[in-house]
């Protein structure tokens, strides 16, 4: 690390409220070199990118572009000087053509030409071998195709400067192997790249440095190859021993509370299988092989119109024409800001959305119990930060889906559709809500669905696998043979 | 129905349904920016009594009705300061525009109700208007519907073929996306507000100045409202909205029509016509939904970022 960083920041500090959200952090980024930033949630790695991406500015220290000191008190400056952000939601215009989202904001040309646009585009795609058709519509194209179309608007600009926050979180393994190709070909090329994860065995394979966040401030600084283990690094960023794996005990199974048989729609190819209480079925798949329409048929939110699903021994129809608030079904969905809570609601009131049970009387809702409850709740799940004022938006991933699952399990649910229930939560995180969900088979039957393997792994009592709308094999966690399987039958060659 | 019956019907529909094109015209530029703008009503009045007045005042007609299109982006710019600025309801202001326009209008051109002023007359195209059926139609018009054959073609090469119209509908289709491109969202929406404004503008303008040649209260009878229905048939692209106009400009002149010939049925119930193909233009356009190119983010405000 001889020649001088294109970008140092010194003492840089930045509060919301009370909350400091960085604090005194100060950082070299290089050309050519790959610089990881490794953090939990609410570490502060998105808020300390957004100052470089010019969305925000610090409150004090100082950002030096070429040794200069500069202030990126807008987007546009940050992008003048080279700096490029792929954001986690995709910064895509969905109606508009791939080429059109790349030529977006360029200002070299006044007049565009559909052909001219889709002829220079593909142009720079071969150049990295990416196949992106510039024609197609972004609506059209998968979360992989996506991110490169993001990576495609960067390059360009000729951002020199690339950030990249989580960018694997939405990708297939094999998607994000070759999103670490083209980075690698950019780091050849001299660009300096910001890479944030909390994945550990990523971070260590890609990066060259490793900045590690906690609670707003950088407690490790360290070169990848001078690191012996990703156990070390999970030390350094939790704080504590991490429990990678969990104590999972096998318990009895008791009565059936969902049944589905012969479901045959959307997509969906004869699927049936049956959960009993006492256990945790996992589906695991590549993600749109028809997971989504069966958690949406058995929660009720498609009609079942083939094939029978049957909640608690009753049929789902008139299950979901007479439901209690507890001690029925509890839904907990992959997208936690948009179908789980409402963004503009505090916690209290998204709290109550789902569980107003037990704290309604008549028409009225005395929210003092509730709010009792919730503040008892939110110590109980280490919600941060702990107050039950906030609105949903203001909350992180990770301490959003906490939330989540405190009012779900409050409910003493009977039977519980989980969905990538630790997508984007910390490890720390995700380790509390695997317990959770492991505790919660004393009472409950769990449908799983992840796209993690080792989460499906060690969590299911029986693991189901789909593929194409079919569910392929069930089978039990001892069945070794078959998890040996598992990526095969997930591929569709088994 | 005869050839000499059904032709004038048919340049009465390109005439009648002028107004309402440049009406809409405007709305889908606004629209496309992300900005609903319900005020059509108020800033057609709006520049319907500017066109006239200045008209009167000056003797050009020409004039009057670039003074009707200022006065239309005049009007349009308060719902630009609401939305824009102070993150006002856009339906609500868009609703207030409306009654602010019509009251204003309807108050300041009492003293002039009656009254005339130049204006356009047709202008047959030598050659072209001599064409059978399509010259008596189309070009033995005024020379404001000429424009119109113009008008949607440069809107659609400036929404389709230039940048800046790539960011107008950036700014209305994802916002976030535009800013993180660097674009200036906010500015894109105050064209897509003011220069909508302006369209509207003209569209009243060819009521006062082409249409009729004299004021009446109420002049627009609802057209701004008739505009913001057809937005949705067009599925916001110019060119449907010029089939749309000329489908209700044909629906009026119809009403007027059978009106004269002494038909038995109600002249209420005819009035309402074009209204009843609204609603029923709204529930057939539902029923598309999907592949229309409503802009993702139509309605919703800027925030400023914190």
């Amino acid at each position: 690390m001889s020649d001088a960083p294109v970008i140092r920041l010194e003492k840089i500090s930045k509060s919301f409220g009370e909350v400091r959200a960085n604090h005194d952090i100060s950082l070299d980024i290089h050309e050519g070199r790959i610089l990881a930033l490794l953090g939990e949630n609410g570490a502060g790695k998105s808020t300390l990118m957004s100052l470089l991406a010019g969305q925000s500015q610090p409150d004090s220290g100082t950002i030096y572009f070429h040794g200069t000191p500069v202030s990126f008190s807008s987007t546009e400056k940050a992008i003048e000087a080279g700096i490029g952000m792929v954001y986690q939601h995709f910064k895509l215009v969905e109606a508009m053509t791939v080429a059109e989202n790349i030529f977006l904001g360029r200002s070299d040309r006044v007049w565009l030409s559909r052909k001219g646009l889709n002829r220079s585009v593909a142009e720079i795609a071969n150049q990295y071998s990416m196949q992106v058709d510039a024609d197609t519509q972004v609506a059209d194209l998968s979360m992989g195709e996506k991110q490169q179309v993001e990576i495609l608007k960067l390059l360009f600009r000729q951002s020199n400067i690339l950030i990249f926050d989580e960018p694997t979180a939405v990708l297939t393994p094999h998607e994000a192997n070759n999103l670490f190709e083209t980075m690698r070909q950019m780091k050849a090329d001299g660009k300096a790249i910001v890479f944030i994860s909390h994945k550990l065995e990523e971070v260590m394979s890609i990066a060259d440095d490793i900045a590690i966040l906690k609670r707003g401030k950088i407690v490790g600084l360290m070169e990848a190859a001078r690191v012996s283990s990703t156990r070390e690094l999970a030390e350094m960023m939790v704080g504590r021993e991490v429990l990678l794996e969990v104590d999972h005990q096998p318990m009895e199974t008791r009565q059936q509370v969902l049944k589905v048989s012969g479901l045959n729609k959307d997509g969906l190819k004869d699927i049936s299988f049956e959960i009993r209480q006492g256990e945790i079925v996992g589906i695991v798949g590549v993600a749109g092989n028809g997971q989504k329409p069966l958690v949406e048929s058995v929660c009720g939110l498609q009609k079942v119109d083939t094939g029978v699903i049957t909640l608690l021994g009753r049929d789902s129809r008139d299950f979901f024409a007479r439901r209690s608030w507890d001690k029925a079904l509890s839904y907990i969905p992959e997208d936690r800001q948009g179908l789980a809570t409402c963004q503009g609601l505090d916690m209290l009131d998204n709290f109550l959305l789902t569980t107003r049970q037990g704290f309604q009387s008549g028409p009225w809702l005395p929210k003092h119990e509730a709010r009792e409850k919730l503040d008892y709740l939110i110590k109980e799940f280490d919600i941060r930060p702990p107050n039950a004022a906030l609105l949903a938006w203001q909350l992180s991933g990770g301490n959003l889906q906490k939330m989540v699952l405190s009012r779900e399990f409050y409910r003493k649910p009977r039977l519980i559709v989980a969905e990538q229930p630790t997508q984007g939560l910390d490890i720390a995180a995700a380790e509390d809500v695997w317990n959770v969900l492991l505790t919660a088979r004393e009472q409950a039957g769990i449908l799983l669905i992840t796209g993690d393997l080792s989460e499906a792994l060690e969590l299911s009592d029986r693991i189901g696998v789909m593929y194409d709308g079919q569910l392929v094999s069930l089978f039990s966690r001892t069945d070794e043979e078959m998890i040996e399987a598992i990526p095969q039958m997930m591929a569709g060659l088994a | 129905m005869n050839i000499e019956i059904l032709i004038p019907l048919l340049a009465a529909a390109v005439q009648s349904g002028t107004p309402i094109l440049y009406a809409t015209l405007g709305e889908i530029f606004t629209e496309r920016s992300g900005i609903l703008n319900l005020g059509v009503e108020g800033t057609m009045i709006i520049g319907a009594l500017s066109g006239f007045l200045v008209a009167k005042a000056t003797g050009n007609p020409y004039i009057a009705f670039v003074a009707a299109g200022l006065a239309g982006t005049c009007a349009a710019s308060i719902h630009g300061l609401v939305c824009l600025v102070f993150q006002g309801n856009q339906v609500v202001s868009g609703l207030a525009l409306t009654i602010l326009g019509v009251g204003v209008a309807n108050y300041l051109g009492t003293p002039y109700v009656g009254l005339t002023a130049p204006g356009f007359d047709p202008l047959p195209i030598p050659l072209l208007s001599e064409l059978p059926i399509v010259g008596a139609i189309f070009f033995s018009q005024d020379l404001l519907v000429y424009l119109t054959y113009i008008i949607p073609v440069l809107i659609w090469i400036f929404l389709y073929n230039t940048r800046f119209g790539l960011s107008l509908r950036a700014a209305g289709e994802y916002p976030a996306a535009a800013t993180a491109a660097g674009l200036k969202v906010v500015g894109y929406r105050w064209l897509g507000v003011l220069g909508g404004g302006f369209f509207m503008g003209l569209g009243g303008a060819y009521l006062s100045l082409a249409y009729t040649h004299l004021w009446t209260n109420n002049l627009t009878a609802g057209r701004g409202w008739i505009a913001v229905a057809l937005v949705i048939f067009a599925f916001w692209r110019p060119g449907r909205a010029v089939f749309g106009a000329y489908l209700f400009g044909g629906i009026m002149a119809l009403q007027l029509r059978l009106q004269a010939s002494g038909t038995q049925i109600p002249s209420s119930l005819l009035l309402m016509l074009p209204y009843a193909l609204t609603v029923a233009v709204l529930v057939l356009s539902s029923w598309w939904r999907g592949k229309t190119d409503e802009p993702g983010a139509l309605g919703t405000n800027i925030l400023p970022a914190d």
